[in-house]
Formats: structure tokens, sequence, C-alpha cells
């Protein structure tokens, strides 16, 4: 399979951070004001109606991300990571799966967990300390969020040499897609992901949502090339793709994916995006970056540009927008209402699932705990 | 029954599991053409294949990582930590990731892995390779953590570890990969001694002394000597250090009224601590004097020329057994 | 219908415990959607907005802009009416009508200049008012000049709800039930460390001591105890004076000092037991006492019969068997005299099994231990339970399962040498037989004035449960019984 790799990008130097200026190369299907261009190595045959639920999928997506931020805001949950301005990374990506492909998150992919049907209450119960993580990942081949930084690089790399020991390679084989940010390219484990993965010559797409910042660091600080070039280093394609449009990252995604599914070995992609917004509710942007940056990345808005091509085409009319609108409130409201109706977990699922086997300890400890908690006059928690 | 070295039986019992179950994996630095930097491996990737006894790269993270990863998909891997000082880099996946997926998982995931490391000293060697770190995993809930001291247990232990459903870490005690007993490697497990319970080695009336891995076979040595001078001791093999198999402890010292526990590593903050402040609570009654520690001192371990100062051996544990009756 | 909702202050997940109001985006009479934006709190120099939880119309700001909250603390109140749950179409995130992405994202805030002066760094802050921000803001602007300058560290936590304070008084606990003993294992003997040691010191070999602490085990003063060599009092002589406690000078505690003007001797073990008890019962059965003063000589002849025969050669026989059993007939003539209040459930418990106790002194104070199922034995069995209990308690070796159970109680206060007493009722016991010495004295027998053997009987009970005539007729059967001793075989 063919990179195009500008050899200019290559020799660019230290990776600007803040999208000052935008990289030379990197694979566009749709401007940011809403033009549809083409590349040769990715044809993409979508019908309108594609087009559309795409729209709907971003649009839906980032109110959800709005609303838990606001009911981070009102007290309702402990934390929020946010994935304001990656919406097009995510959903392009995600649909580009097939539904016996496996996906490793991080903690960010809100949207790809939105395209792989898990209901998003089910994300909250981390961010509001009811679970560790509240879904079955075999119910959606959606695993639950790793929030050690890149450990899952490792898992999906594991993943993929049970497929190949499955026999599971081939034309309709299965494949899985690892996502991480560019901060976890610094990470040992994520180089060892990519060693395993190119000598086992392993069915899995690392998805690098390159979104500028890890926390308070620019790219800057964790690489001096290009991160897809990396992956040239480990003996595999990369691939740069502009993050904030969909229909790019879709098909790239899908061309990679078939490709490892094919046994063709692992491929770097690098979506090049911007977080828009903090990296969790705690964190503070002004501390460390200048308002021009984002003013710079708005006019690159992934939701707003597939809004421009639909108006400008077209393809869409007051009608369909209004009814977005209107749907998109009741989602909102429905997660909203989601959780404020969660209940706290009772204090006995405490010791539940630590082994799979009875544990004497365990039980003992658990057993005295509930008799000293029923020690105590009035039910004060 | 044969007899065997305990290496050899480890062997036998990997060859085993790979034969009764498809899904069981080797894997680690060295474990397939080689057959292990002890051997252990030997001839099992000749007769399983690559696939199945796989020779990774050098990246331990890696090794305990995509092994998460296999048994994710279904898969029972069984890995190889070359020596226990290497297996820090790994330190993050089995604490953060291989202890905890199932609960965080509320028990959707299981992660059927097993770790074996080779631990312990006195075989001479330059640093990082005569660790004992079993404390830090036996404070890691989600883990189950053993240690085999003679053959026939090394046999049986390592098949149970494979077929049980919660990740195991494995400690084998490498100065005793070499000493050999009779395995039956012919019977099933089914009369096998569960992997929680601990083994009455030798049976005595004064002092319960307890002790697991490379200790085992020091510790049964200073029951001869002691019965010489007409000291009767009960040595308890752990096996299991987590979960620890707290009734047979408490049986023994609450007849015998004395405690000693020997390891390897540190005593500051080492399973003999947990054990103690267990036996001094269970047993308040009974016993004759404080549980005593024999172990390492709280230092790191010293180059080999002074091994043999830092690590507990025949007088040592006897010297403790002693200091129980100044009480 | 509407209903009036109060906004507490979150921890917006900086471990917060307070945060400044720094400005108020409506006013009461204000309209207000869900997820509004309606005033901006400073959290550790940024400013963060807050969006609202309810929708309605704003009632009241209840803190002041330029004052500081306590997170928790109520900051406004919006009456919520009765619609519907959708929010209304105000301002909302979506793709807005226009072309822009301006209102997408919130405006950053106006920097004061533009050459890399972090936010914080003392330059004040154009206000934001004004704006139709959609959501949330969701980084804070640089703090006012004041805040900024002041070095304020809140302790973020990054990750979190943020830091809780812990509490600082007990929660109150049921009171505790009777906890089962634990299993320990090897029962013989129970003793702690210390008392070990102090055995050791002392020469005193503990496997020939009972205990008399938790669960039977051995304790300090039953080592000392039994280094002072002391034989406790029984309660059964009733014609022998009370041996005087051997002084036998085994124990080697502290060496003698000057006298003083005071001693004092601390409240421990059976002493603070009884203590307890006794205070326990007195404070909350209305205690009455009532006496008889009877004839007894025929018991003391009778008693002095059934020493002779076979079945009682090896047993102590005493006029307390008599008395017992008299006891034990009223009882089942009277049931409500050997029950107990259960205050908890309301309930007067009416025992149908007799476990008798006997009040015995002791040198360690006053202990009752109880002969159970009393009811059912023969007499004979009688007098070997109570020859058996004398010996238990005089060695000191009462388990703490002969101590419990009791449902009606015998205390002899004759071997101190006085006539009646008004005993305290054992706890959980409705009554308790005083049993006075036996003298000569003169009587009215069979009409003529003679020389006879006389006793006072005093019966005390729990007025709650027993009325007088309950109790006088018991005390009247006991009485009768022990002036004849035949009627015992009648009333059985």
């Amino acid at each position: 399979m063919a990179v195009k790799v500008a050899g200019r990008a290559a020799s660019a130097g230290p990776a600007r951070h803040g999208g000052q200026p935008e990289p030379a190369e990197f694979i566009q299907l749709l401007t940011p004001e809403g033009e549809r261009v083409d590349h040769p190595d990715y044809p993409l045959d979508i019908s309108a109606d594609e087009i559309r639920a795409l729209y709907r999928d971003l649009v839906l997506i980032r109110r959800i991300d709005f609303e838990a931020i606001a009911l981070q805001r009102q007290g309702e949950l402990g934390i929020w990571a946010s994935l304001l301005g990656q919406e097009a990374a995510q959903v392009g990506s995600g649909r580009a799966l097939l539904p016996t492909d496996m996906a490793f998150p991080t903690y960010r992919e809100h949207g790809v967990a939105w395209c792989r049907g898990l209901d998003p209450t089910k994300l909250l119960e981390l961010f509001r300390g009811v679970s560790h993580g509240g879904w079955d990942p075999k119910a959606h081949n959606f695993h639950l969020y790793t929030i050690v930084i890149g450990s899952q690089t490792l898992h999906a790399t594991g993943y993929a040499m049970g497929i190949q020991r499955d026999g599971a390679v081939g034309e309709d084989g299965e494949a899985v897609i690892a996502y991480f940010g560019d901060g976890a390219t610094s990470q040992g484990d994520v180089n060892e992901a990519f060693i395993w993965a190119s000598v086992a010559n392993a069915p899995i797409v690392f998805f690098c949502q390159n979104n500028q910042w890890a926390i308070s660091e620019p790219l800057e600080r964790q690489s001096r090339v290009p991160l897809y070039l990396r992956a040239h280093g480990f003996g595999f394609p990369g691939v740069r793709v502009d993050g904030n449009d969909v229909l790019a990252c879709l098909a790239v995604t899908r061309k990679a994916m078939q490709a490892a599914r094919e046994g063709q070995g692992p491929t770097l992609i690098e979506a090049f995006t911007y977080r828009m917004g903090a990296h969790t509710t705690t964190d503070d942007p002004t501390r460390y970056r200048l308002a021009a940056e984002l003013e710079t990345w708005k006019l690159k808005d992934p939701v707003e540009r597939v809004k421009a091509y639909l108006v400008r085409t077209n393809s869409a009319d007051e009608k369909f927008f209004a009814a977005l609108d209107a749907e998109a409130a009741q989602v909102g409201a429905r997660i909203r209402k989601s959780c404020l109706e969660m209940p706290d977990p009772d204090p006995r699922t405490m010791f539940e699932n630590v082994y799979a086997e009875p544990n004497a300890l365990l039980e003992s400890e658990r057993d005295q705990y509930l008799s000293y908690l029923d020690s105590f006059e009035e039910d004060a928690r | 029954m044969t007899r065997l070295a305990l290496s050899k039986a480890l062997n036998e019992g990997l060859r085993k599991a790979l034969e009764n179950d498809p899904k069981v994996l080797i894997m680690g630095e060295d474990v397939g053409k080689l057959g292990g930097v002890f051997r252990v491996t030997d001839g099992l990737q000749k007769d399983f294949g690559e696939a199945r006894v796989v020779d990774t790269p050098l990246a331990e993270s890696g090794i305990i990582g995509t092994a998460i990863g296999l048994a994710l998909r279904g898969y029972r891997p069984v890995c190889e930590i070359q020596f226990d000082g290497f297996v820090f880099p790994a330190f993050d996946q089995i604490t953060t990731q291989l202890a905890k997926m199932r609960f965080r998982s509320r028990g959707n995931l299981s992660l059927p892995v097993v770790v074996r490391i080779p631990c312990g000293g006195g075989i001479g060697a330059v640093e990082h390779h005569s660790e004992s770190p079993e404390a830090l995993f036996t404070h890691t809930a989600g883990l189950r953590v053993v240690a085999c001291g003679d053959p026939a247990d090394a046999y049986e232990m390592i098949q149970l570890s494979i077929s049980c459903d919660d990740p195991v870490i494995f400690f084998e005690p490498k100065r005793r990969y070499w000493d050999r007993a009779e395995v039956d490697t012919a019977g099933g497990l089914a009369t096998a001694l569960p992997l929680s319970k601990a083994k009455t080695v030798a049976s005595g009336t004064d002092v319960t002394v307890l002790c697991y891995g490379p200790m085992v076979r020091t510790c049964v040595a200073a029951a001869v000597a002691a019965g010489k001078e007409g000291r009767s001791l009960e040595v308890i093999d752990l096996r299991s250090l987590s979960p620890l198999d707290t009734g047979t402890i408490f049986e023994s010292v609450r007849r015998t009224g004395r405690c000693v526990v020997a390891h390897e590593a540190p005593v500051t903050g080492g399973l003999g601590a947990e054990i103690a402040a267990r036996v001094t609570e269970e047993c308040f009654y009974q016993i004759e004097a404080p549980v005593l520690r024999v172990g390492g001192f709280s230092t790191p371990y010293p180059p080999s020329r002074l091994e043999e100062h830092y690590l507990p051996d025949l007088d040592r544990v006897l010297d403790a057994v002693d200091r129980t009756f100044n009480y | 219908m509407s209903e009036l909702r109060q906004f507490k202050l979150p921890d917006v997940g900086e471990g917060l415990t307070e945060a400044d109001i720094v400005k108020w985006h409506v006013q009461p009479g204000d309209k207000v959607t869900i997820n509004q934006v309606i005033v901006e709190i400073e959290t550790a120099k940024a400013v963060v907005e807050l969006p609202c939880p309810y929708e309605g119309v704003v009632a009241a700001l209840l803190v002041p802009e330029g004052t500081t909250a306590d997170v928790g603390t109520a900051i406004i109140s919006v009456e919520v009416g009765a619609q519907a749950s959708v929010p209304q179409a105000g301002p909302q995130p979506l793709a807005p009508r226009g072309s822009t992405s301006a209102d997408l994202v919130p405006p950053p805030p106006a920097e004061a200049g533009e050459s890399g002066s972090g936010p914080g760094e003392g330059q004040p802050e154009p206000g934001e008012g004004g704006q139709d921000t959609a959501g949330p803001r969701l980084h804070g602007s640089p703090a006012r000049g004041q805040a900024a300058e002041e070095d304020q560290e809140r302790q973020s936590v990054l990750v979190g709800y943020g830091v809780k304070p812990g509490s600082t008084t007990r929660r109150p606990r049921k009171p505790a039930a009777p906890a089962a003993p634990a299993d320990l294992g090897r029962t013989d003997l129970l003793a702690k460390p210390p008392v070990r040691k102090l055995a050791k010191d002392l020469g005193i070999d503990l496997t020939r001591l009972s205990g008399t602490g938790p669960s039977g085990s051995i304790t300090r003063d039953d080592v000392q105890s039994a280094a002072r060599g002391e034989v406790p009092a029984s309660g059964l002589r009733a014609t022998e004076p009370v041996p005087p406690a051997r002084d036998t000078v085994l124990a080697q505690v502290a060496p003698v000092a000057a006298v003083a003007r005071e001693e004092r001797i601390p409240i421990r073990g059976v002493r603070k037991h009884t203590a307890d008890a006794m205070v326990g019962s007195a404070f909350s059965a209305p205690h009455v006492t009532e006496f008889l003063q009877i004839d007894i000589s025929e018991t003391m002849a009778a008693t002095a019969r059934l020493r002779t025969l076979p079945e009682f050669r090896d047993v102590r026989v005493s006029p307390l068997l008599l008395v017992a059993r008299a006891l034990i007939v009223a009882i089942a003539r009277h049931p409500v005299i050997n029950s107990s209040w259960d205050e908890k459930a309301q309930e007067i418990v009416v025992k149908h099994y007799v476990n008798l106790g006997i009040a015995a002194a002791t040198e360690r104070g006053l202990i009752v231990p109880n002969i159970r199922d009393a009811h059912s034995l023969s007499f004979a069995g009688l007098a070997r339970a109570l020859a058996e209990l004398a010996g238990t308690a005089r060695a000191g070796r009462c388990t703490p399962a002969d101590l419990r159970g009791g449902t009606i109680t015998i205390t002899n206060v004759g071997i101190f040498g006085v006539d009646a007493g008004t005993p305290i009722l054992s706890p959980g016991e409705a009554a308790i037989l005083a049993f006075g010495r036996v003298k000569d004295a003169p009587w009215v027998h069979q009409g003529q004035l003679a020389v006879r053997k006389v006793t006072t009987l005093g019966l005390s009970f729990d007025h709650r449960i027993v009325d007088g005539d309950l109790g006088s007729a018991v005390l009247r059967d006991v009485g009768a019984m022990l002036e004849d001793p035949l009627r015992m075989l009648a009333w059985t």
C-alpha cells in the first residue's frame, strides 16, 4: 500500500504545534469550507444519505459531550474528558469499522462508542464514579476505557495476535483498531506495541488522534518528527489525515482496516486535529495556550464544514436541520435524566468480581464491613 | 513416578498444559528456540510450534500487555519474565491492568494469564537476578500469588495455575531448579493439593515454621537439625501467598504456641509481617511468644560474595526458633 | 404546579471548598433554561461559568456578587414550572442558523496583552457581560486583578470530585449485641501475654486456674487472687460463721509503703461487673421488699434427718436446700414470680424453667452463679448441685456460662449474722429471696411460749411485674413449706 509521504513533511523539522502552519501533506476529502476534493489513493463513494447520517452523528455526539460538561459543572459528574473538536476523527474512524472489528479506546472516544452502538449513558458511569466502566466490551466490541496512557495499545496488539491464531485473517477477516493520543506516542507501551505489531504483522490499525496537546504540553515536546512518520521506523506504513474531515477519516480508516484484515499488517493513522476544549473539566487551557490558536481552529470546525457542504449541495433542508436540533435536545435531556437518576453502587459490590474463585479473606472482610455498617444507628450514608 | 529436577518438573507440567488445552500459549524472551535460559521450556516450541511457544521481543511490558490482549481473545497465555529483577517494566501492566480488569469490568472480562518468575538468590549472580518481589504482588488485590518449593508441587501447581481463571504470579525458586525428587507425571490432578492450600512438610509440636519457595528446603533441613537437639519443629510450605491458607497456619500455631516466618525477601514490609499480624490477632491467647521473622536485611541485595550473609540459612532460622523460647 | 428548586454551589472538581461569586448573569424574574449560564464563580485563579440545572423562572439570587460561598450552599432558587422536559429553544450549542462557528465554542476571554503574559499575572480582566454565550465556558478566564495577586493556591485535585472534609464527630452506634465468644481453639488456657508474664513472675501455674475474664480467659485479678491464696467465702453454711479470709502471704505485689490516709482500690473485674448489674437493676425495676418471720424448727430437724439418709451421705445438706426446694415449689404455684420484664418488646417473659441463682460472696465480690433447670432436679440432685456450686464459687472457677441466664435468686444473708435484708434483684429477674440467720427466739408454739428456731424471710420483687398479693402469696408459701416441710410434698 503506497503511502503518500511528502518529502517536505519528512524533513520539516520539529513538529509545530497549534496547526501553525497546516501540515503540507495530509489526506483531505472535504475542505473546511465544505467543498469536496478527491484524493487518488482514497476514492470515496458515498451517498447524500450517508453524509447526512454522518452529520447527524457529529451533531449528536457534540451535544452529548456538551451536556456532560454541563453536568460536571453542576456537580453531577466528577470529571469529563471532552472530545470537542475531535468529532470527525472519531465518527469517521468509528463508522469505518465492521461489527466484527474490535476497538480499544483511551478515555475520550465517546464518538467511537456512539458508532459502536453503546448507549452514551453507560459512558457516564465512569465519570460519575459509579463504576470503572459501565459496559460489557464483548457486547459492542468496544473495550472499556483505559486510563493508563497507552496501555491499551498492547492489549489491542495482543488481541490482534489472537485473531491471527484463530485464523480470522482474510478478506472477511477481523481487525483491531487502537486509539491513543499524541502524548501517548511517547509511552514505552505504545512503542512496544508498534514493535510487536510489526514483528508479528498483526491485523491492527493504530489510530492516533493528534489533537496537538497532552494536557499542557504541545506536540513538539513529544516528538521531533511528524507522528505518522514514526511508523516507518518500525517498519510499517503511516499516513496523516485531516482529523477534522470526517470523510477523509472514514476513507483512510476503511482502507487501513481492510489491509489489516487481509493480513497486510499494521498501519499508523495520524488524525491531525485539535482539542478545542480542555484536557478534562478540571483543566484550564488559558494557562498554556493562546486564544488566537483556538480561533484558527474554529475556522476548521469538523461539524460546520459538513453542514456547509450539505447546504451548498442542497443535500439537506431546513426541516432536516430543525428535526436534528430537536433530536439533539432530546438526546441531551435523556443523558441528563439518566445521569441524575443513576443510583450509587451498593457497598457490597466493592467486594465482588475481584477474583474468579471464592476468596475466604475477602468474604470475611465483606461480612465484617457489612455488619460494621449495620452497627450504626441511622442510615447516615 | 519419575525422579525429576524442579525445572524439568515445570517443563513436564507446561507440556501437559499445552497438550490439554489448545488455548494455552507460552511467551517470553528466549523461551522458544533456546528453551529458556533455565531450560524450563526446553523442547516445547519444537513440539507445539511457534504460534504457541513464542519468542517475544525484549519488552516485558509488551509481554504482559499482549498477553492481556490474547487473554481477552480467549487464550490462556503463560508468560515468562526471565528474572525477578526484570519484572519491573511489566509492573504497570501487571498491577494496573492484569490485576484489575475483572473488577473494572464487573466480571465481564477474565484474564487467565500466568506470569512465571524465577526468583530468589543463592546462585552467585550479579544485580537484579536474585530478587524476591512477592510482597509487591500479594499487596495487589486481584492477583493470585503462588510459590512452588519442590518438584512435585512445581509439576502440579503450574498446571493448576494455568487452569485457574484468575491471573497468577507464579514464583519459581531458581536456586532449587536442580533439586530432584519423585514426581508422579502419570496421574492426573484429581488428587493434587488445591492451589490455595499450604502443605505441612514436617510435623512437629514445639514451633511452627512458615516458609515458601527457596526457603522450604532450608527450613526442612533446620527441622532435622533441631530434632537432633530435641526440639520438634513443624514446617509448613505456604505454597499460596495470596490468598494465604490461614486455616492451616492458625491450626498449627494454636497447637505449638510459637511461630517463625522465614523468607528471602527483606523482613521490613515483607509477607512475614502480614502473617505475623494475622497470627497475633487470631491466636493471641495461644502464642507464648511474638511471631518472629527471618529474612533479608533492609538493604538492596548485596554482591554475590556477600549473599550468604544476606540470605537466611539454617542457623538463622534456628536462631529465631531459639529466640521464641526466650519469652 | 411549580416547585421552588435550589442550586447548591457544586465542587467543580478542583478540590473546592468555597468559591467567590463573581458575576450573576441573571436577575430574579428572568426565565432560565437548562444549561444556561447563570453565574461566574472564581476558583484558583480561573473563572468558571456554571450552567443552570433547572428550567423555570429565577426566584432569588441567594448569594450576592463579591461574596464567598461554601460548596454546598444554595446560591440561587428557581421556580420550576410544570413544563416539558425538553428544553426550550433557548441558546443551544448546536449548529446555529448562521454559518459561522462562532456560537459553537464560547469566545475566549479578551486578552489584556498579546505578548505571552499568561493568565493570572495581575492584569485586570474586562468583563464579559452581555455575551450570548451558549454553553459553559470550557476554560477559565484570567482572574481579576486582586485575586490574581493573592497567592491563594487552592489545591487542585484535577481528577475527581475533589477533597471532602473528613468528619469530626463519631456516628452513633447501636447498642452492642452480646457477641458470641469467638472460637478460640485451644480453650484450656486463655491468657493474654501480660497475664502470662505476671503468672510466671508470681510462680502461679495457669493451668490450675479458671478465668473470670471474657470467654473464660484468665485475668490479672485471677492470677493475683491465686497468688494471695485466698478462698472466696460461700453463702451456704448458714450455721457456721464465715471463715476469715486467710491472708497468707504469697502476694508479692508492691511492697507496702508508709500507711496512707486513703487507699484506692481500682474498680475492676467482678466488683465492677456486679456494681453495674446492681445499678442497672436498682434503677430500672421498682423494688418492693416484704418480710415474713417464721418458725423454721421443723426444717432444721428435717435437715438433720436428711443428713443421715444414705442418699445424702456424700453430699452437704443445709437448710438452704429446703429453702431452695420450697422456692421452686412456690414458683410452680405462682409462675409469674419467675419472669422478666422485656422493655424493648414490651412483654413480660414468664419462664417455665428455673435457673436458680445462689448469691455467693467471694473475695473479688458478689457473684451469682445459677443452677440450670433446678426445677427438674431430684432432691438429691439439687443438693449435689448446690454443693458443687458452692465449691466452684469458692475456688473462683465459675465460668461466664454459670453466671448467665438465671431466672430467680436466693441470697443467704444469714451467714453475715443478720436477721433480714432488702436484697436487690439480679438483672433480668422478677424476685429475690433473702434468707436470714436462724436463731433461737421466743415463739408462740401450739399456744404456748417456747424457744423455737426462728428466721426471717425477705422477698424483694419487681413491682412492675409482681403485685403485692402475688409477692405475698409466694412469700407465704415459702414460709409455710419451711414451717412444715411436708407441705413441699403436698404441693407437688
